[in-house]
């Protein structure tokens, strides 16, 4: 039986009808066209899916479309206007911080959050917060500098 | 994932009845990181899926000086580790949940979900069990209060019965000064269960040993207590411990470690900790 849910999504707010047995991460690829939003392992260890809800990253894997309902979701299509990309987005290009680009949206979603929470974040706080999300690319250095580069300009570019 | 009911109900009372209606075709949706892994696997397929997410009377901390410390059942990780209560009277249990999983996973998985899951490497199992924490439990006949110590029954096995949930979890003030430990053994840092857990609190001439990820449930080691309390503790002692210790557990071998590197490791992880609680009781 499907169950109707509502939620705001990207700052707009959806009404629609979803079968509990489909993941967040299913419901906004597959339902929504959100396809920034990546599956890696499906089990919460790479963190390639990680979008905020109500301004907490969490795997998008691990959460029930149902669990939304009445609930506030950032994807990586919601943190740039469409035109001008995010500070931290921004920030990744200029440090090289991507190879393959699949734990990207990942990373910054990550990185969105740990700025959000903690405006100044020492480079041990950034491994932290970047400590569930994998890249097999980079080998993170360019990553962790990239988020500590778009703090130190405090969100500017 | 196979098709389920999904059941948002929002009274404790709601819950048990469902529960009791459904017995095993029914499962609890708490933070769901593991058991959306296994319902994906296809290892967990609940007919009905109870999510207790809407119960405003589980998603509580509440601490007094008289009863300690209360932890909901629907409470995160990052929400113990974040709490200024538990930091201040509790940094054991703090450090202990800032070591599960990582932090998107922390900001679903729960401390009551990871003691009902009952993993033998459940991080906040050593901890738990060293503060002599209670469960609370209710269901169909009433509430009932559990010693942690009795909770966990086998692999991934708790005392839980037909249509009781777990409310709340329990843990005592401790009148005296104390100070305590929790060491994870791990692959990596994060994102990684413990290959060896070790939790340690010193409170008065008494020092209480926990471990997990060495037996089939998380385990106190009362006999290396009682040969550890009341003494001064020198090498000699420590290594007495560490002897005593591995013929109170039974590591197994698997994809984490060798049961040889577990029966070493375990050796010396409780002399680290025995050590670091002394250093920061006598601070």
């Amino acid at each position: 039986m499907k169950h109707k849910i509502s939620f705001t999504i990207n700052g707009d707010v959806k009404e629609i009808e979803i079968e509990p047995n489909k993941t967040l991460l299913k419901m906004l690829r597959e339902d929504l066209d959100l396809t920034g939003t990546k599956e890696g392992c499906g089990a919460g260890e790479c963190g390639a899916c990680t979008v905020l809800v109500d301004n907490k990253p969490v795997n998008s894997c691990l959460m029930l479309a149902v669990e939304v309902d009445g609930k506030e979701i950032l994807t990586i299509e919601g943190i740039s206007d469409g035109t001008n990309l995010d500070p931290i987005q921004e920030s990744f290009l200029k440090h090289n911080a991507i190879q393959c680009g699949y734990c990207t949206p990942g990373m910054v979603m990550s990185a969105k959050a740990l700025l959000n929470r903690n405006s100044h974040p020492t480079e041990e706080d950034v491994k932290e917060a970047l400590s569930g999300n994998l890249c097999r690319c980079t080998g993170y250095q360019r990553i962790v500098d990239a988020v500590l580069d778009s703090a130190k300009k405090g969100g500017k570019k | 994932m196979k098709e389920f009911e999904y059941l948002k109900p929002d009274t404790i009372e709601e819950t048990i009845s469902i529960l009791s209606q459904h017995g095993e075709k029914a499962q609890i949706l708490n933070g769901g990181t593991d058991l959306i892994v296994g319902m994906r696997d296809k290892i967990i397929q609940p007919e009905y899926l109870v999510d207790i997410k809407a119960i405003p009377q589980l998603n509580r901390i509440i601490y007094s000086k008289q009863d300690g410390l209360n932890i909901g059942s629907t409470v995160t990780l990052n929400e113990i580790s974040d709490s200024k209560v538990v930091q201040t009277h509790y940094p054991i249990l703090a450090e202990a949940c800032k070591t599960v999983g990582s932090y998107q996973v922390r900001n679903r998985a729960t401390l009551v979900g990871n003691i009902c899951n009952a993993s033998p490497a459940a991080d906040t199992a050593p901890p738990l069990l060293v503060l002599d924490a209670k469960v609370n439990i209710i269901g169909p006949t009433g509430e009932k209060i559990i010693p942690i110590n009795q909770f966990f029954t086998g692999v991934k096995k708790n005392i839980l019965k037909k249509g009781e949930i777990v409310n709340s979890v329990t843990v005592p003030l401790i009148k005296d000064k104390w100070t305590g430990v929790y060491i994870k053994q791990s692959r990596r840092k994060d994102v990684d269960l413990a290959t060896v857990g070790v939790a340690v609190v010193c409170v008065r001439d008494e020092i209480r040993i926990a471990l997990g990820a060495v037996a089939p449930i998380p385990v106190r080691i009362f006999k290396t207590e009682e040969l550890l309390k009341g003494k001064l503790i020198d090498e000699l002692l420590l290594e007495k411990a560490g002897e005593s210790a591995i013929t109170e557990v039974s590591p197994i071998s698997d994809v984490r470690s060798s049961k040889e590197y577990r029966v070493e490791i375990v050796k010396v992880l409780i002399r680290r900790a025995i050590l670091q609680v002394k250093r920061r009781y006598s601070a």
